[in-house]
């Protein structure tokens, strides 16, 4: 417990002081001007919700294998968190793009492929309701969140295999070398490190939250069986 | 003319969208993180009765 409220307590403390880099130490862009620091917390929402999807890849593989209930946990707690985290990405990207784009929306590469994997992680997260049993949900959704991964990468990609609106990557292996000044660069940085705090937190949150439920389950099940 | 240059060469603010994304991403995490927090209290306490329940039953 002491460990989850110290995750909480940094947590807050890195958004406070993420919120004043953001606003106050980061460069007003000449082109855009102020509504470009949605940039900071866009960018690392957008890269957390593929390492959350990225995690529900391996726990869905180890799953597969061990069959252990843990792993189970972790991808379906990943997934969540990662819904909540894509969800983000594209609103703040859609409030981003009113006044840079002049449309709230356009059915651009990038826009569309993270739309599909927003769908395809919360078909995830339906599979599990609708299961005829808990074993078999797991099953099939170990199955989806292994194959839906796919799309991660092509997300990525999209805007340098498509012609696309949307600016170039910043980070990972299709970023430029000086894509960014070097403020721009610790702040974008210091929003990385925080968001992932954040992410650790929510993620061992809905961790604990996943094996309450399963105590919960076992309860139940043992008072009817007392009750024959 | 200075002005007009000003107007010309002045970026956008375009503060409204970033407050609306800022409040937009921190009501939607607290949000989640209160529901997380207030189901888990929720189950504990349903797990605490049935247990409660079930050691009365068996004395």
């Amino acid at each position: 417990m002491s460990v989850r409220y110290g995750l909480l307590g940094l947590a807050m403390v890195l958004m406070l002081a993420d919120l004043y880099l953001i606003s106050m130490v980061a460069p007003t862009d000449s082109v855009l001007g102020h509504v470009q620091r949605i940039f900071y917390f866009h960018v690392p929402i957008a890269v957390i919700s593929f390492l959350a999807f990225f995690l529900v890849f391996l726990a869905s593989v180890v799953y597969l294998v061990r069959r252990t209930p843990v792993w189970d946990r972790m991808a379906r707690s990943s997934a969540e968190v990662g819904v909540v985290f894509v969800t983000l990405a594209l609103l703040t990207g859609v409030i981003w793009a009113r006044p840079v784009w002049n449309t709230w929306w356009t059915w651009e590469p990038r826009l569309t492929t993270t739309l599909i994997l927003w769908l395809i992680y919360v078909a995830y997260l339906m599979i599990r309701s609708y299961a005829p049993n808990r074993q078999k949900g797991a099953l099939y959704a170990a199955v989806v969140g292994i194959v839906g991964f796919v799309d991660v990468p092509i997300v990525y990609y999209s805007v340098i295999w498509w012609r696309s609106i949307h600016p170039s990557p910043v980070v990972g292996p299709l970023a430029g070398a000086d894509a960014l000044n070097p403020t721009m660069l610790l702040v974008l940085l210091f929003s990385f490190f925080t968001f992932l705090v954040f992410f650790i937190y929510l993620t061992v949150e809905r961790m604990a939250l996943g094996e309450a439920e399963e105590d919960l389950l076992e309860a139940r099940f043992a008072i009817r069986r007392a009750e024959g | 003319m200075l002005s007009l240059l000003l107007q010309i060469q002045a970026p956008p603010s375009n503060l409204p969208f970033l407050y609306a994304a800022l409040a937009v991403s921190w009501a939607i995490f607290f949000l989640y993180a209160f529901w997380i927090s207030r189901r888990q209290e929720e189950l504990k306490k349903e797990i605490r009765e049935l247990r409660e329940y079930l050691d009365h039953r068996e004395s």
